[in-house]
């Protein structure tokens, strides 16, 4: 064996013959927010251990727009706190949840502005398991620009937003669909639809298809009001480019309101209820008539759940007080008024999360909670419980705030923001019972439930 | 276009009209004898600067025409022969006549493929190794690295016979690059032992062997060496040859075959190649545990979990032009293997590994008629690798790489005398993990890369000079520090299961993004010094980069392979209230760098040969991993319904058969450290008779910290002897190979004993029609002695397999 001695010679010789350093090495590193993840109570349910230690269980979180200024609180649910709040950049917000309920949506129609912040709790599927996530809630970089971003629709992972354009300096109307996975990677090329007019439109995503609405030059648009559109096109998606496959061949005069469903695209008409049906890959169009009991007025707005069968028309006059609600059922193309009907000024309409109940909350603070039963083999809507959420005058509401509410999709929970109280009451809907309080240091004016939904069972 | 020339082979013929169309005159012609004055067929011929390629005819004789006047750098080559270099000039319009004797060479010598310099064993300043042809078919075996282990300076790190990859000079891993025609395999073989190399032996050409620092022709992944698979998926021509096998070893239920082909009508060239193998687990001499008996039921030792089935199939074609080749071809690799001792505690639930691969090559070379650029090689690969790691037929973990490669060699005509070019290489994979052992995060890493490689003779000097810089960007958005709780063994009980608590607190797992940027760069400079005829000295110096890989840097979790809880460089333990907790480390991360001097003496041709090598190398920021000795839970979870009571009351029941630690990983940090690794290769080659030949070898490497300590898993110091008997139709080969013991160990190592193996192999060659068919017994391991690999992670639990008999036909047409 070769002693080291002559070797270290050389090792001399390698030293001194070859220079320092030329290489370089630059590192950065930035810390994000970290993962809570709670531990395993052990009581999965064992058939599907496979996403055995990668679920979470959690209520979920709330997003809480402040009335009082531009600021916006997450609740996490799991302890009742607010653990963040975030400054806003607009002041006139409307708020609701991504597609996949991971972010908070702010979208300020006057500022041209949709901001997103991320709500922290997510989900991926990595095949071999469900694997969810559980972060400290952050504002996002991430936005979207556009003119008059209004109506912003929802269905099975994706989210399209309408902006409504402006005539007065000529944008025309457009659409954008996001995903939650979009968002997180701030994606900023999105399949989208270019009007060449601006539009109080909205669209219903579905899959690769996109179901819009279309302005036509105002000598044929049947509408009174030539902002509204009145007909539907099927855009179908090809390379992240939505094109415009075929126009429903049933007019929509005055449309306004949508909703969607397992089968069905709801959109509300000035003279009934333009339904949709898709058969594979193309789509037929019917229209269900307005009842006459309707007299002068018109649905206007549309309430659908991916599992129920019934829709709920909301029918009312522009700006009115009062509003009348509509059971529409595509399957038997009828259109019925419900017998139970609200009282006063409703604020707030919602599914459960498994679409069994329907709630509408009025403006003095009564929440109703309606089932659906069968009589004659016809689905009747009634109402099962009633809870006053408010124990206070409700006169004593600030100048234009009023009760909101959000549905939780992991439960049945509703949350109800009270502005009086300044607390939020957390709701379980099986006996419409509060089980809780969250309170906050300011005056709630939205909410939305935020976190990870429970899949739907697939029949 | 054929034109009628005398005395040419018809080969030497097409070759010479298909290369250049250019009206060049100058022609050498001669022949190429042996010793004897014979002419040898079938020798080559290089024109160096350019992609010329002749072979002699039957009778050794040759014609190169179309040559630039001035000086012309001739190479000679021919199969068990010494290779010659000779330098001519010639005027315009000179027909110039050349006999050419080759000396006979005991040590194999085979041309490295495709560098911008010349590099053989004999003939270049920095150490290589190739075997191609009958040696390499005798080698293979089901594993790279047990492949190539009988070749000098390098080892195996042997994984139960189902992985390993080539330890070259004592270096593994991230430091010695696999790969397949000169790109990366682009597997995961260099994160795990127990990961396979997604390349095959039985369907190759010939295997490549850089020892030492290769970074300049390969980059930052090559600080140790590089091992290159080649074969001929993209074919140079359309000439039609093949190669068939089929084997079998019955005592380890093993059966394989493999064909490769290659053919090609007009300019059309195509390329075929598939394998299979199975075997089952195979048996030992011993028990494979030293605690444990476990014999199957005919009271024979084996190792469980060790079968494998492996198959592939590969497609090629080219379009050959007028002054080259442009193809492609697509490969789809898949290996399914029990990974032995992958498994916890007690439960003994056995670990498959399912390995697929899809690759796509491009290569191309292009012969330009130009004063400046002779010739353009073109390579580019597509690779998708995943790589599931299942129990119970469920995915545990699922390892994922997409690479993207491309590198372009531009060699410019001689310039002063000098060859070389210049190397642009281009390559970004994405590696991804997910699961149980999913403990490095996604990264992506970008290389940019821009190579020099130049060579000169100067009358009886060579040299050989280059420089490589790169540009080498790390990113992974999402690097998880979880807080585990790492302990001590020596905490007090009581305490330690107070932190085990699975109350209803929440873990905070903190997350970074990490984005760094390395800019490796590389120096070397070789000379070959034939000072007498017949032998030269060789002396190599280099200087070169390594960026650390993603598994050094951001690693975090169970790695059930190596059988610890890895954890990156990029942290670091912080002990506060007497609780230990990992955190970002504050060193900063940089740069691990090679300072190599390579000497080599050769003795290159006649009866008699050798080449003795050595080396010593400093690497400064050595990255690697020490044990911290503590302890965190593998997180890995079979007992699905009884593991809350299990980490919550380790030991409060008797009648539970795990152990308080049998879900527990030793936690092995990533850090630095400068090492010095020096050692020797020694060959030596006799040519006793027409028909008889020995050689002898030995190899040995230390590896020790500059600070004192020894680096683990070092081979041991070796002996190897081969005796072969060759004539036309019979050969008979033995080869001894000694292993010393390894008493050098790193801590928490434990030393290993030497041991000797004893292989034999006999073959009997009969023409058939067309094809050479080739016969043959061999068997391993003759004298059943129980050999413990100390280079791999699986001494103790997996020694080399016990004597078997194998049995196979063979065919080349």
């Amino acid at each position: 064996m070769k002693h080291p001695f002559s070797l270290n010679l050389i090792a001399v010789t390698v030293g001194t013959l070859l220079l320092s350093g030329c290489g370089d090495a630059e590192t950065n590193i930035v810390e994000k927010a970290p993962i809570e993840t709670p531990q395993n109570d052990h009581n999965h349910d064992h058939h599907d251990h496979g996403d055995e230690g990668f679920t979470i269980e959690s209520l979920g979180r709330l997003a809480v727009l402040s009335g009082e200024s531009a600021e916006l609180s997450m609740v996490n649910l799991d302890n009742r706190a607010v653990i963040d709040s975030f400054s806003l950049m607009h002041e006139s917000n409307s708020l609701t949840a991504s597609a996949d309920y991971r972010f908070a949506v702010l979208t300020s129609r006057s500022q041209d502005y949709v901001g997103f912040i991320d709500g922290g709790l997510w989900r991926e599927d990595h095949v071999a398991h469900l694997h969810d996530y559980e972060q400290a809630p952050s504002m996002s970089p991430f936005e979207l620009a556009g003119s008059q971003p209004t109506h912003v629709v929802k269905h099975e992972g994706q989210m399209a937003i309408f902006y409504d354009g402006d005539a007065e300096s000529n944008t025309p109307a457009s659409v954008q669909v996001i995903t939650d996975t979009n968002i997180a990677n701030e994606v900023s090329v999105l399949p989208s639809i270019m009007y060449s007019i601006n539009m109080h439109g909205v669209a219903e995503p579905r899959g690769e298809y996109l179901l819009a609405t279309l302005r036509r030059d105002d000598a044929e648009n049947t509408s009174v009001n030539k902002i509204l559109p009145d007909q539907v096109g099927v855009f179908h998606q090809h390379n992240g480019e939505y094109e415009l496959e075929h126009t429903l061949d049933v007019t929509c005069p005055n449309l306004h309101g949508a909703a969607q469903n397992k089968t069905y695209v709801a959109f509300g008409c000035g003279d009934g209820v333009l339904i949709a049906h898709q058969h594979g890959n193309s789509f037929d169009a019917e229209k269900i008539a307005n009842i006459e009991s309707l007299g002068d007025l018109r649905i206007g707005n549309l309430y659908g759940h991916e599992h129920s069968t019934s829709f709920f028309g909301i029918a009312s006059a522009h700006g009115g007080s009062q509003s009348i609600l509509l059971h529409v059922a595509p399957q038997t193309k009828s259109m019925t008024q419900l017998e139970w009907q609200p009282t006063s000024r409703v604020v707030s309409y919602g599914f459960s999360y498994d679409g069994k109940y329907f709630l509408v909350l009025e403006s003095t603070g009564v929440l109703s909670m309606l089932a659906a039963h069968q009589h004659d083999n016809e689905v009747h809507w009634e109402v099962e419980r009633t809870l006053a959420v408010s124990e206070q005058d409700t006169s004593a509401m600030p100048e234009g705030m009023r009760f909101s509410m959000t549905v939780a999709q992991n439960g049945p929970y509703a949350y109800v923001a009270d502005p009086i109280a300044n607390h939020v009451l957390e709701i379980h809907l099986d006996d419409l019972e509060v089980e809780g309080h969250i309170e906050l240091s300011f005056s709630p004016s939205a909410l939305s439930w935020l976190g990870i939904a429970k899949p739907h069972q697939h029949d | 276009m054929y034109k009628a020339l005398p005395n040419v082979s018809p080969i030497a013929a097409i070759v010479s009209v298909l290369l250049s169309t250019s009206t060049l005159a100058q022609t050498i012609e001669g022949v190429v004898l042996n010793q004897k004055g014979e002419g040898i067929a079938g020798a080559h011929i290089e024109v160096e600067g350019t992609s010329s390629k002749i072979k002699t005819d039957r009778r050794g004789k040759f014609v190169i025409t179309d040559l630039q006047a001035g000086n012309t750098e001739l190479h000679f080559s021919a199969q068990g022969f010494a290779h010659q270099h000779r330098d001519l000039t010639l005027g315009a319009n000179e027909r110039k006549h050349v006999n050419i004797t080759l000396l006979r060479s005991p040590i194999e010598v085979v041309d490295v493929v495709a560098t911008p310099i010349h590099m053989s064993v004999m003939e270049s300043a920095a150490p290589v190794s190739v075997i191609s042809g009958d040696s390499l078919r005798r080698q293979q075996a089901a594993t790279l690295g047990d492949s190539l282990e009988k070749i000098a300076g390098v080892n195996t790190n042997f994984h139960a016979n189902v992985a390993s990859t080539p330890i070259i000079r004592g270096l593994s891993g991230p430091r010695v690059m696999i790969a397949q025609n000169g790109l990366d395999t682009s597997d995961v073989s260099r994160v795990g032992p127990d990961h396979a190399v997604a390349t095959e032996a039985s369907t190759a050409r010939q295997i490549e062997v850089l020892r030492g620092p290769a970074t300049l022709f390969y980059g930052s992944g090559a600080v140790g060496g590089v091992v290159n698979v080649v074969d001929e998926r993209v074919p140079t021509d359309n000439t039609t040859r093949g190669e068939w096998s089929l084997g079998t070893t019955p005592v380890n239920s093993r059966n394989q075959a493999s064909f490769n082909i290659t053919t090609g009508i007009s300019d059309i060239a195509l390329y075929a190649d598939g394998h299979w193998r199975e075997t089952g687990d195979y048996k030992v001499p011993v028990s494979p545990e030293a605690e444990h008996n476990e014999q199957n039921d005919n009271h024979q030792f084996i190792v469980k979990n060790s079968a494998e089935e492996a198959k592939g199939v590969t497609l090629g074609s080219s379009y050959l032009l007028e002054n080259g080749y442009v193809g492609a071809s697509i490969e789809l690799f898949n290996r399914q293997y029990g990974i032995p001792g992958h498994s916890h505690g007690n439960e003994g639930i056995p670990v498959f590994a399912d390995l697929e691969q899809s690759r796509i090559q491009v290569q191309g070379e292009f012969e330009l008629d130009n004063t400046w650029i002779s010739k353009v090689n073109l390579r580019g690969g597509m690779t998708h690798y995943e790589h599931a790691e299942l129990e119970n037929n469920e995915v545990g973990t699922l390892f994922e790489n997409d690479t993207h490669e491309l590198k372009v060699d531009l060699l410019h005509s001689p310039f002063l005398h000098w060859n070389g070019g210049v190397s642009v290489h281009l390559k970004h994979s994405e590696i991804a993990a997910q699961g149980e052992e999913a403990f490095t995060p996604p990264s992506e890493a970008k290389t940019l890369a821009l190579a020099l490689m130049e060579e000169k003779h100067f009358d009886k000097v060579l040299v050989q000079v280059g420089a490589r810089i790169e540009r080498v960007s790390l990113t992974a958005d999402n690097v998880l520090l979880p807080d585990i709780d790492a302990h001590d063994h020596n905490e007090s009980t009581s305490q330690n299961h107070d932190q085990h608590g699975h109350s209803d607190e929440n873990t905070i797992t903190r997350v970074f993004s990490v984005d760094q940027t390395f800019t490796p760069v590389t120096f070397s400079a070789g000379l070959v010094w034939d000072y007498l005829p017949g032998y030269n000295l060789g002396l190599s110096i280099s200087r070169s980069e390594r960026a650390p890989t993603a598994s050094e840097l951001l690693s975090f979790g169970p790695h059930i392979g190596t059988g610890s809880y890895e954890v990156g460089a990029m942290f670091a333990i912080h002990n506060d209230e007497e609780h230990a907790h990992f955190g970002l480390t504050d060193s900063v991360i940089n740069l691990e760098t090679a300072n190599n001097i390579d000497l080599t003496f050769r003795k290159t041709q006649g009866d008699f040969g050798f080449v003795l090598n050595a080396f010593y190398n400093r690497i400064d920021n050595y990255y690697y991993q020490s044990a911290t000795g503590l302890f965190a839970e593998s997180g890995h979870d079979h007992s699905h319904a009884h593991s809350a009571e299990l980490s919550a009351e380790p030991s409060a029941e008797p009648s539970s058969d795990h152990d308080s630690h049998s879900d527990e990983l030793p936690i092995y940090l990533f850090h630095t450290d400068d090492v010095i690794l020096h050692g020797f290769e020694a060959q030596f080659g006799w040519q006793v008779t027409d028909t008889i030949k020995a050689t002898l070898f030995s190899d040995f490497v230390r590896a020790r910290r500059q600070d004192g300590g020894n680096l683990p898993r070092t081979p041991p110091l070796r002996f190897g002897s081969q005796f072969s008997y060759e004539d036309t139709q019979l050969s008979a080969h033995i080869d001894v190979t000694r292993y010393q013991n390894q008493s050098r160990t790193a801590a928490e190592e434990s030393t290993t004993d030497g041991y000797t193996l004893v292989d034999a192999v006999i073959a009997y060659q009969l023409a058939i029609s067309d094809q050479d068919i080739s016969i043959y017994l061999k068997g391993e391991n003759l004298t059943d002695t129980e050999a413990r690999v100390h280079s791999s992670f699986l001494k103790d639990i997996a020694p080399r397999p016990g004597r078997r008999l194998s049995l196979g036909i063979r065919g080349y047409f």
